[in-house]
């Protein structure tokens, strides 16, 4: 009993600074933030108490609504994209031989690649004049499906989601590999008795053994495509014409460029609210299947 | 016993690493603070300054030269200098602004960005430092001092004129195709038929960043068409609206170039560097750009490219209201004086500011290819020859206001945005209202 009590006493200690840490530099920010949303400050000067006029405002801005709706399309691309990619690579991959190490190693490689440099990296495969793509098509023959993957804004929104999609890969499938690594050989045997191979297999035993992980990737999906900014804000600022405009990047501008801290802040808890009824969304609808 | 030691330990060195975060913030914090503060007190006078002159180009390292030049002079100040790159120094500043620990000299770009600062009791005038040496106040330029300037007192000095809508085009390219370079719209618009016609892109433009067409083609554009009077109305609210039918006709002039091709593929993923180098290599015949485009292309452009470059003002529009012989642009940011530095001080900073931007710094500048509001007599073989070229030029034409320097900031992010719009299909007349709804908001009429 005595000993019980220790240990809980001893968790809670060992927890205190991280729990300290995450309510000093998260949840403390996040309150001043919706409360910094009620005014109206250039950064110079006073505070002018708004009420709720910023966040009516931003509810009301057709552009906050397109840059929700691109984020949409980034969180489709994302769970319809990297989540069956990272499925396919990982049964493909999941051995240790030096050659699935080495094409294990090299769909993780952007992870460790700084997102700028992706992002000029992309920027240059998608240059309208010198860029690859174009150049393939060009080459291929197929001059009428050369664009301005980046500045015509009816593709562009897709064009950014390839790099994102290729970026991201890496860490699900190693998820999806260590899971499938915990599958235990006795189901495994037992299913292959049974005459489970094959895609059967794949349905039937691989992907319901591991269904957690596949959850976990969901919410680690939506949540980081609601976060995302760096790769679109270095490949095209939102531009052109707003027309690849995130919650993150018109949260940025408006605070950082027109320097309306107050309606930043808005936007920002906006976004905290967003993400937090999709992923408590999402977590909703896969427990009842 | 074992364990109570570990759990002691352990929250010991927790709370010590907490501890050691908060205090490294905070030591930051105070060592700018304190270089703000502690001067009067102590023998040493500490003064600091900061600055966006962090680059590798001329401009750059001559305005760096003169700093160090007071450091030399003045063994008994000591100086914090700080080169803050350019992206990101507004930011910075008013960061330190909101916190109230502004250092005590500093850069700041004129027009909305000094006012603010204004506005906010920031700034102290340098007036003591004009009538000390009248002669060197004698020698700016006209108007030189009226985007630094707040009720009749000057709070900067420029120290370098931006002149953003110089109207370049490749002379051998004009010669070759026998075309005319345009003084009038309708010459302009036959020009870009013939290149285009010829399978040459007729004006470079990179309109990634979005202020470029903005700051460089729409600000001496719609100057042309409605005058300088009317668009410093039309900022204020007071008369004029943007909505106003000579402000749509601008933009539908704008577009007419883009409906009539005269960009290249892409322009709108092309950043401004890129757009200088496609000009600078002759695949386009003309290019709109500010004098920041000199240094960028003589980095890039061997001597033959460079030499075949000629640059002029962007040409005149029937029946408009403006001047056709101006170019957009005028003072550029210049160096301010903190409200809190008083005393000796005072002296010292007003010393520091004289030195980068009295007349020996001045002639710096302009030989470090930049141009300047000032008086400077120009030693054609310090300089090259396109910047002579462009000097030249904006000795004998007159400065318009450039669109961002005037309009709110949220104005300006409005019609960076709808240009953008515009020259990929939108209307002139929803553009032009989404700026006046932004501008009327912004300055709360």
């Amino acid at each position: 009993m005595a000993a019980a009590s220790r240990l809980r006493s001893f968790i809670l200690v060992g927890l205190l600074p991280a729990l300290l840490l995450y309510l000093i530099f998260v949840l403390v920010p996040i309150v001043w933030s919706a409360f910094y949303g009620f005014y109206e400050w250039k950064g110079i000067g006073a505070a002018k108490f708004l009420g709720l006029a910023n966040y009516t405002e931003a509810l009301r801005d057709p552009i906050f609504w397109k840059a929700l709706k691109n984020n949409l399309i980034i969180v489709a691309a994302s769970i319809f994209g990297q989540i069956p990619i990272a499925l396919v690579l990982s049964l493909v991959l999941w051995k240790s031989s030096w050659f699935h190490r080495f094409v294990r190693s090299a769909v993780f490689m952007p992870m460790v690649l700084a997102s700028v440099v992706i992002g000029i990296m992309w920027g240059y495969i998608y240059h309208p004049q010198i860029g690859i793509v174009n150049y393939v098509l060009d080459k291929a023959g197929l001059h009428s499906w050369i664009r301005d993957w980046l500045g015509d804004p009816k593709i562009n929104m897709y064009a950014v989601c390839a790099p994102i999609i290729w970026a991201n890969i890496g860490p699900y499938m190693i998820l999806f590999i260590a899971a499938i690594q915990n599958i235990s050989s006795e189901v495994e045997d037992a299913a292959k008795i049974d005459g489970a191979i094959g895609y059967k297999r794949l349905y039937l035993i691989v992907v319901p053994m591991i269904w957690d992980t596949i959850k976990v990737a969901i919410v680690l999906c939506i949540s980081g495509s609601l976060k995302a900014f760096d790769l679109i804000y270095v490949m095209t600022g939102g531009g052109p014409a707003q027309s690849t405009e995130l919650l993150a990047t018109y949260m940025y501008n408006n605070t950082f460029n027109i320097f309306r801290y107050g309606y930043g802040s808005a936007v920002s808890t906006l976004i905290i609210v967003i993400s937090m009824s999709l992923v408590l969304g999402s977590q909703l609808l896969m427990k009842r299947k | 016993m074992m364990k109570k030691l570990t759990v002691v330990l352990s929250s010991v060195l927790a709370l010590s690493t907490l501890l050691a975060a908060c205090g490294e913030k905070q030591g930051g914090d105070n060592t700018s603070a304190g270089a703000a503060k502690s001067g009067a007190g102590s023998s040493k006078i500490k003064l600091s300054i900061w600055h966006n002159f962090s680059g590798d180009d001329l401009r750059a390292k001559a305005v760096r030269a003169q700093i160090e030049k007071f450091k030399q002079a003045n063994p008994e100040i000591e100086l914090d200098a700080q080169a803050i790159p350019p992206d990101g120094y507004r930011q910075r500043l008013k960061t330190v602004a909101a916190a109230n620990e502004m250092p005590d000299v500093f850069f700041t770009q004129s027009g909305t960005s000094i006012k603010e600062y204004y506005e906010g009791g920031l700034l102290q005038p340098i007036t003591p430092l004009l009538d000390k040496y009248p002669d060197w106040k004698n020698n700016f330029f006209q108007g030189a001092f009226d985007p630094l300037s707040f009720d009749n007192k000057v709070y900067a000095t420029p120290l370098s004129a931006s002149a953003t809508s110089l109207f370049f085009y490749n002379k051998s390219l004009f010669d070759k195709y026998n075309v005319k370079v345009p003084k009038t719209w309708d010459e302009l618009m036959a020009a870009v038929k013939t290149f285009k016609d010829n399978n040459i892109t007729p004006i470079s433009l990179g309109n990634k960043a979005a202020w470029l067409a903005q700051s460089s083609i729409l600000s001496s554009l719609a100057n042309r068409v409605t005058g300088t009077e009317w668009f410093l109305k039309a900022a204020k609210q007071d008369g004029a609206k943007f909505t106003d039918p000579e402000f749509v006709q601008a933009l539908t002039y704008f577009k007419s170039l883009a409906d009539a091709g005269a960009f290249q593929q892409g322009f709108n993923s092309l950043d401004n560097t890129q757009m200088e180098q496609y000009f600078v290599q002759g695949k386009a015949a003309m290019m709109i750009d500010g004098a920041w485009a000199l240094t960028n292309m003589a980095a890039s452009g061997t001597k033959e490219q460079l030499d075949q470059v000629e640059v002029t003002v962007l040409p005149a529009i029937p029946g408009g209201k403006g001047d056709p012989n101006t170019i957009s642009g005028g003072a550029g940011g210049g160096l301010a004086l903190s409200k809190n530095v008083t005393g000796k001080k005072l002296d010292a900073a007003l010393e520091l500011i004289y030195t980068v931007s009295g007349p020996e710094g001045m002639q710096a500048i302009a030989e470090s290819n930049s141009l300047v509001n000032y008086n400077v007599k120009i030693d054609p073989a310090k300089v090259t020859p396109l910047f002579y070229k462009a000097y030249t030029l904006t000795q004998n034409v007159k400065f318009t206001p450039v669109y961002d320097a005037v309009l709110s900031s949220a104005g300006a992010e409005a019609i960076n945005n709808g240009l953008q719009e515009l020259l990929i299909g939108g209307k002139p007349e929803d553009i032009a209202k989404k700026l006046q709804d932004a501008q009327a908001k912004s300055i709360g009429k």
